[in-house]
């Protein structure tokens, strides 16, 4: 034995596992060269076997005893009573604003009255107002007897840049009325007012010579695909020309389009359209057989 | 009632601020454990086509091999893949195949059908044997030369060959790119090139002739049979037919020039149209047409003397309807901005 032998109780937390990785180490370090420390050790590893395979039976049953319940209840008891109102409340807020949806709501809740209350203070207050009667009423088809105007609609127009719009007329704005509430209140109800989406959609069909329309869904459809891949299946120089053609195309198409716009009769722009058009499937054609040639070699 | 909602929203806005130093207060000893991530919204993808660019041809000289095969002399053959290789096909007047590649890729025949009674191959594939690690079944070589019986006819695709074909009965050609020179083909032409010329010289049958960015050139081309048409197509390339002589010819050039030299033949129909490009017509004098020419804000002018039936001179819309001769034959001339010019041969 010497100074660094350690104690039994040492030891005996070595056998719990209750020393620190450090400790357990040197203890073993130790034991291996001390005699006296191992036969400890040994003698220690004895007691807590025997004691173990008596106890099994107890400690296996994981129930805590009658003793350390009542003791545990007791404890707790104690605590209960010690706590105040306020640390009662204090808890019971926290636990419920640890909910990140209910603090949300909150912030929603504070922002709302916010602006509920710079609304009240903004808001003019009197006595013999009426709603309807302060209501500013803009773009709504409200049918004034009174007054010969017809009642308009907002109209809604398709979105092609190309269709020709029809300039929109100012919207009737109806500022003030000097009618009693149960007049306005027909009025209102008898409205021929309906949202953007139920209104008649005003169309404006473009206008195709006979046999026009296939030509342009036809270029169209090609058009789609060939933008998408022309990139990849021309080289530069190809692209380069074929950019050239489509535009000489499409200034012809454009040319005669006005020409036969001018004057519908005309045979000859008729025939000079119709090749442009034909012109312009065969370029955009090319790129796509040309794609299908590429693939089929793969 | 105005009163009445103005207090309760004076009531909300005490009991939110009454909240709010508790909201202050409450700083949360462990952060909120991040959400877990939502599923991500499935989006389409985005649609990338695959680039199509086929694995080049091995660049490294190859081997030099000739092969050949007995065949029946009105044989059919497909090269179904050629790359870049200069092209050679000739007619020549044995019943037998042979194809000799230098530095190229080996090649092989693949016999698709026979003749029952002389037991002769009448169909026959030719193209790249089978090798390790060969990453194509294109044909590829320095040079290509086939020959084959002059009865025969052909189908060939390829990338970008310079081809030279001569005196074989009938032939298709579809390359992605390359030169095309076809002479002494009596059956009939299918001659497409994307980038490059087209020439035929000398042949017959139905023949339909385009390019993206070539020219077309056509020399004494005869119909094979009543009814053959004639047909030349190229973007912004040249057409030049002279001595065509089909009874219908379509020509169509964007930006190119079309120039016509030969006859209109009796009941003949010929539609010529440029967008933008010359359109030259050298016709005989005692030429027998009617001309129907729509030509946009184009010119017309003729050395032939016309008589004229209708003419329309509004801007954009001009129009010609007039006759040369007897009016035997139908020439309808379009184009957008183009000049046509009739001259005298």
């Amino acid at each position: 034995m010497n100074d660094k032998c350690f104690e039994i109780g040492t030891i005996q937390a070595f056998l719990d596992g209750e020393t620190t990785s450090e400790l357990s180490f040197r203890l073993t370090g130790h034991t291996a060269e001390c005699g006296r420390c191992a036969s400890l050790l040994a003698e220690a590893e004895e007691e807590n076997s025997t004691v173990f395979a008596v106890l099994e039976r107890e400690m296996n049953t994981l129930v805590p005893t009658q003793r350390l319940w009542s003791n545990i209840t007791v404890a707790l008891a104690e605590q209960k009573s010690r706590v105040s109102f306020w640390e009662k409340a204090r808890g019971y807020v926290f636990a419920l604003f640890a909910n990140p949806s209910l603090a949300v709501a909150a912030s929603v809740l504070v922002v709302a009255g916010l602006f509920a209350a710079v609304w009240s203070v903004r808001t003019p207050v009197s006595d013999n107002s009426d709603l309807a009667a302060n209501t500013q009423i803009s773009n709504v088809g409200v049918q004034d007897p009174s007054s010969q105007q017809p009642s308009e609609f907002v109209s809604v127009v398709g979105g092609d840049p190309e269709i020709p719009t029809p300039p929109a007329k100012a919207p009737l704005q109806v500022k003030e009325t000097n009618h009693s509430p149960e007049k306005l209140r027909k009025l209102v109800t008898n409205a021929d007012y309906r949202p953007a989406a139920d209104q008649p959609r005003t169309e404006y069909a473009i206008e195709y010579l006979p046999g026009e329309e296939s030509y342009v869904r036809k270029i169209d459809d090609l058009k789609q695909n060939v933008d998408l891949r022309k990139d990849l299946i021309l080289d530069p120089s190809a692209r380069v020309a074929y950019e050239r053609d489509i535009a000489v195309v499409n200034d012809a198409i454009k040319k005669m389009k006005e020409v036969v716009k001018k004057n519908p009769k005309n045979q000859a722009a008729k025939q000079v359209l119709y090749s442009s058009y034909q012109n312009k499937i065969d370029l955009l054609n090319s790129v796509v057989e040309r794609e299908e040639l590429m693939a089929a070699l793969q | 009632m105005r009163k009445g909602s103005l207090k309760l929203n004076i009531c909300a806005v005490v009991v939110c601020f009454a909240a709010v130093p508790v909201l202050v207060a409450q700083t949360p000893k462990d952060p909120i454990p991040p959400k877990p991530p939502k599923a991500e919204v499935e989006q389409k993808p985005e649609v990338r086509y695959p680039v199509r660019r086929p694995p080049r041809a091995p660049e490294v000289p190859g081997d030099t091999v000739e092969k050949a095969l007995a065949v029946d002399p009105q044989v059919n053959i497909k090269l179904p893949c050629i790359s870049q290789a200069r092209v050679t096909i000739n007619g020549w007047n044995r019943n037998e195949i042979r194809v000799f590649i230098k530095n190229g890729s080996n090649v092989g025949f693949k016999v698709h059908e026979t003749d029952p009674k002389s037991g002769k191959p009448v169909w026959v594939l030719i193209s790249r044997q089978p090798a390790g690690g060969a990453l194509s079944d294109c044909i590829s070589g320095e040079r290509i030369d086939i020959e084959v019986p002059f009865g025969a006819s052909l189908v060939l695709s390829g990338r970008k060959s310079d081809t030279r074909v001569d005196s074989i009965k009938k032939i298709s050609l579809d390359y992605a790119g390359g030169n095309v020179a076809l002479r002494n083909i009596s059956g009939g032409i299918v001659a497409k090139t994307y980038e490059g010329d087209v020439s035929v010289e000398n042949s017959g049958g139905q023949i339909t002739l385009q390019t993206s960015t070539g020219n077309i050139i056509a020399y004494g081309v005869t119909p094979g049979e009543v009814g053959d048409v004639f047909k030349a197509t190229t973007a912004n390339g040249r057409i030049t037919l002279q001595k065509v002589e089909h009874r219908q010819i379509v020509a169509s050039s964007v930006s190119g020039e079309l120039i016509f030299n030969g006859k209109f033949l009796s009941g003949g129909i010929y539609s010529f149209k440029t967008s933008a490009g010359i359109m030259k017509l050298a016709i005989p004098q005692t030429s027998s047409c009617r001309l129907i020419a729509s030509y946009g804000f184009g010119s017309i002018n003729s050395e032939i003397p016309l008589k004229i039936i209708t003419e329309t001179v509004s801007g954009g819309g001009k129009s010609l309807n007039a006759k040369i001769g007897e009016g035997e034959a139908t020439v309808n001339l379009t184009t957008n901005s183009g000049q046509i010019l009739i001259i005298k041969q």
